[in-house]
């Protein structure tokens, strides 16, 4: 009988599965999971296939070599270390500016735009060579400036300390970026309530502001470590000096080897895999103790806190940051690029300057061609990523589609590829693929959209957790449908978070080399691989002028990407 | 439901692994077969000619061709911009040049010949890549009067030298005086470099040929042991030769213990307070070289480039403040000097051993003296 009764009603089921599968929405889903998941199994599957196999077949050897080296734990220690400290650092000095920032009325607001722009452009090389010039023991002007006060050697730039530091400034405006979207997409009205019923300003800062924020917390939190713990020329400039050695540096060595011990790289790579994977987790799990959307239905409007006396202080502290982070840096670029070779500053060393690396860095053949294509490239990536990102991060955060949290998952594996390999895993496939892809600036463009997809899907995420459901629940209420409330109630509210995703991918799309360098044909040259050669043949000078080129262009860029973005962002 | 989806990917999964077929795409490519390609039959057929008799065939083969050549390089991009024009202005031949590190030429010429892809015509990077190249079995013949001139002890089978690397102390003339100058490699074992001495962190193929050199000499394994590791005890480890003569000039180090020369002297030109003469000796040699691929569509503009560059090339590459295979007036750029070549065919062998090594001798590095 009850066989029966489930026949009987299996049509029924069937038409209303199939009603739910057919629906406009469903299919977008599918469509953006399709793509998303495309993107990012390539460089997946053909990690995961290297690691765990040799010619033979099946292997576990690459684990055996990855980690049966006896240094491996203070390896992981060291990794640790480093990446815990500059994660924590970026998110305070990033949060605590974007509360600043979006909040009160602390003085100096365009300066916030340079500083949380100008480290990203910086390319990772010149921005550690100018921290060495400015905090080495042996030859930093900072130091020589407080030798008469403190003695020699004050800071000392090549210890994990140091490491922490310039990385943690380096990274904080990605932080700043994406905090500067969740404050702004937060109801203030309910710190106001805070403060009127009683609590103290620190007080609510810490338990109205800080929770609401929380989800964006998090995902910068996890940006971060990930970030650091695959962070490359910090550790390899600042740390080897004094014999640190973290994962990358390893994973570095493992790839120079012969035959590449792709197996041996792959293995620590599923290792950050599973640190990362353990990451999204923990981030989902703290998130779902979230009260929801603090955008709601009720009008709000984002009232500056005045800051009174703290005024001044506050003031005092972004001048200092812009200077640390930005001015000092940028001095010491800029200087270098006037100098035919880099000396500590003298009357000699200013009379030998002269434009000449500047005229020499507009002579590059090749450099026209790179900035057309980098501009190209970091515009088409960042765009396409946070097109797919918007929907991806609804069919994740909102859809109630079951399976949903794997592609939240697989969008964020490409983080943790080693550029390498993902260049190479994209270059197997489309050298046998029947598509003329290979060899063309599509085929870079494919490897941006796939390195950049865990950024913008992590900036499209914490955007879409901040909105409450009842805004989409009454547009479809009031016959909306799902395209519409999405278009004109979803994106607008989360205009502000892909906006700071598409800055953040355009800027540092400009900085990829380890896949680039690979897939690159003549013709389809990009800045990054002007960058390198120019590293690779010592010529800081030039190098330094390309940096202080790149800050000028890319921060008008910027700029004008922002005054478009506020017209269809929130205004505030 | 979540496991459907789980399925739905390991399928996408499956579905790719399929598709590549078999073993580890890493594992190398198989090695070419034995059947001679068109490009090789043309190889042979021009190797032993001379003279304008070779030089007419090649410009007549080289112009059925269509003329294009293209090249994987990792000559820096200075020099390359110099000799790519200058060789198509000398035979009208349109080069398309791919440039990168000698790490990522050779993965980029493993993987597309593993996919049968015909990218490069010549490659020209560094001796290990060359090497393996050439032993995957994926460069063709290559003979001329150029190539015999070239010192006995580089003419390696599948590729030939177009310029070589050379190891040698640099310093500092502003921190260095007279007396802390290196004469000999062992010198710079001396406390006296303490604190201002630095190693680069990958220069295992520099330490390889030095220690295999001090065997041979008769030294025990023990002394030799302990000569590197003075030489480590109070140094700087850096990553990169040129960063590190970029801190040489500026006085973070005083003395690069195995700098590139070619970089030594250019920062020099650039008025740099750095030097390297007289050269510390026996001189550690590697050679950079290139080899005509066998799958190449243009093996008669290929070889065209290579006689170019072992010919009119090599005064192009001397004039540039690099050592050329060859000098201009056909004699050994490295005669009068004691030469260390680094073995090639060892550092395939046994390469990954040495770099293992040395890696643990370098992390001893970090005990600076405090001062």
């Amino acid at each position: 009988m009850a066989t029966l009764a489930t026949r009987a009603r299996r049509p029924g089921a069937l038409a209303r599965w199939r009603e739910v599968l057919l629906r406009p929405r469903t299919l977008v889903a599918a469509a953006i999971t399709v793509v998303v998941g495309y993107l990012a199994l390539i460089p997946l599957v053909y990690l995961l296939w290297t690691t765990f196999s040799d010619a033979q077949g099946f292997s576990l050897g690459g684990f055996a070599r990855a980690y049966g080296d006896a240094r491996i734990g203070e390896l992981v220690g060291n990794s640790l270390w480093f990446a815990a400290g500059a994660a924590v650092l970026s998110l305070a000095v990033g949060t605590a500016l974007a509360y600043f920032n979006v909040r009160t009325d602390v003085p100096f607001k365009a300066l916030f735009f340079a500083a949380s722009i100008i480290p990203l452009i910086i390319p990772g090389i010149l921005y550690t060579i100018a921290w060495i010039f400015l905090a080495s023991p042996t030859i930093g002007l900072l130091n020589s400036l407080l030798e008469p006060v403190l003695g020699p050697g004050t800071f000392d730039v090549f210890t994990v300390w140091g490491m922490i530091w310039v990385e943690g400034l380096h990274l904080s405006p990605i932080a700043f970026l994406f905090m500067v979207a969740a404050f702004r997409s937060t109801d203030p009205s309910l710190e106001e309530s805070s403060l009127m019923s009683g609590a103290t300003r620190v007080q609510t800062f810490r338990r109205v502001t800080l929770p609401l924020v929380r989800p964006a917390l998090l995902s910068a939190a996890l940006i971060m470590g990930v970030r650091s713990l695959e962070s490359f020329e910090v550790p390899a400039l600042l740390g080897l000096q004094n014999g640190i050695y973290v994962f990358t540096s390893r994973i570095y060595q493992v790839l120079r080897s012969f035959p590449v011990d792709f197996a041996g790289a792959g293995a620590l790579a599923v290792g950050l895999l599973a640190v990362a994977a353990l990451g999204i987790w923990l981030s989902n799990v703290l998130s779902r103790g979230h009260a929801g959307g603090t955008i709601t239905g009720k009008g709000f409007r984002p009232r500056p806190i005045d800051l009174g006396r703290w005024k001044p202080v506050v003031g005092g502290g972004i001048l200092l940051y812009f200077f640390v982070t930005v001015l000092a840096p940028l001095m010491v670029l800029l200087y270098t690029a006037l100098l035919p070779y880099y000396r500590p500053p003298s009357a000699e060393a200013f009379a030998s300057m002269n434009l000449d690396n500047f005229v020499a860095v507009f002579n590059l053949p090749s450099v026209p061609t790179a900035l057309r294509n980098s501009l190209v490239l970091g515009g088409g990536a960042a765009t396409i990523v946070m097109a797919l990102m918007a929907v991806a991060a609804w069919v994740v955060v909102r859809s109630g589609i079951p399976g949903r949290q794997l592609l939240d998952h697989i969008a964020f594996s490409p983080l943790v590829i080693p550029g390498l390999v993902l260049g190479v895993g994209i270059a197997f496939v489309y050298l046998r693929s029947p598509l003329p892809i290979y060899g063309t600036l599509l085929i870079l463009l494919i490897a941006y959209c796939t390195r950049y997809l865990p950024y913008g899907m992590r900036y499209a995420v914490s955007g879409m957790q901040t909105i409450s459901a009842e805004l989409e629940e009454s547009a479809q209420v009031s016959g909306a449908g799902w395209w519409s409330t999405f278009r004109r109630v979803l994106l607008p509210l989360i205009a502000p978070a892909l906006l700071a995703g598409w800055v953040y991918i355009f800027v540092v799309s400009f900085r990829e080399l380890s896949s680039s360098i690979l897939l690159y044909t003549p013709g389809n040259e990009v800045l990054s691989i002007s960058i390198w050669e120019l590293y690779a043949n010592a010529r800081f000078g030039e190098l330094s002028a390309l940096g202080v080129i790149m800050v000028l262009v890319l921060a008008v860029l910027v700029a004008v990407a922002y005054k478009v973005g506020a017209r269809v962002g929130l205004k505030s | 439901m979540s496991r459907r989806s789980a399925l739905a990917s390991l399928g996408a999964a499956g579905l790719l692994l399929l598709s590549g077929c078999g073993g580890a795409p890493t594992s190398g490519p198989a090695p070419g077969s034995d059947q001679p390609t068109a490009a090789e039959a043309v190889y042979a057929e021009v190797d032993p000619l001379t003279g304008a008799a070779r030089h007419d065939r090649l410009v007549e083969l080289a112009a059925q061709e269509g003329n294009t050549l293209s090249l994987y390089t990792s000559l820096n991009a200075d020099i390359a911009d110099i000799v790519v024009p200058q060789f198509e202005q000398a035979t009208g031949v349109h080069v398309d040049v791919y440039r990168a590190d000698s790490e990522t030429v050779l993965q980029r010429t493993l993987q597309e010949a593993s996919a049968g892809f015909a990218g490069a015509d010549v490659v020209e990077t560094n001796a290990t890549q060359m090497a393996i190249i050439a032993t995957q079995g994926l460069t063709g013949d290559y003979e001329g009067e150029q190539r015999n001139k070239i010192n006995e002890q580089f003419r390696y089978e599948g590729w030939t030298p177009t310029r070589f690397n050379i190891f040698a102390p640099a310093w500092n003339t502003n921190l260095v005086r007279a007396d802390l100058v290196p004469h000999r490699w062992e010198d710079l074992a001396d406390p006296k470099y303490d604190g201002i001495l630095s190693l680069e962190v990958s220069d295992y193929d520099w330490y390889m040929t030095l220690h295999t050199y001090y065997e041979q000499q008769g030294m025990p394994a023990a002394d030799i042991d302990r000569l590197f590791a003075d030489m480590v005890q109070g140094s700087k480890v850096a990553k990169g030769h040129s960063g590190q003569v970029e801190l040489l000039s500026a006085g973070e180090f005083g003395v690069v213990a195995a700098s590139y020369t070619y970089l030594t002297n250019k920062a020099r030109v650039n008025g740099a307070p750095v030097d390297d003469q007289p050269f510390v000796e026996p001189v550690v040699a590697r050679a950079n070289g290139a080899g005509l691929l066998r799958s190449s569509k243009h093996p008669a503009t290929a070889m065209l480039f290579m006689d170019w560059m072992l010919n009119d090339g090599q005064k192009i590459i001397l004039d540039n403040g690099l050592t050329p295979a060859v000098m201009p007036d056909g004699t050994d750029p490295l005669a009068g000097h004691q030469v260390l070549p680094v073995d090639v065919q060892q550092l395939i062998e046994e390469g990954n051993d040495w770099s293992a090594r040395y890696d643990e001798l370098v992390r001893g590095g970090e005990q600076l003296p405090e001062k």
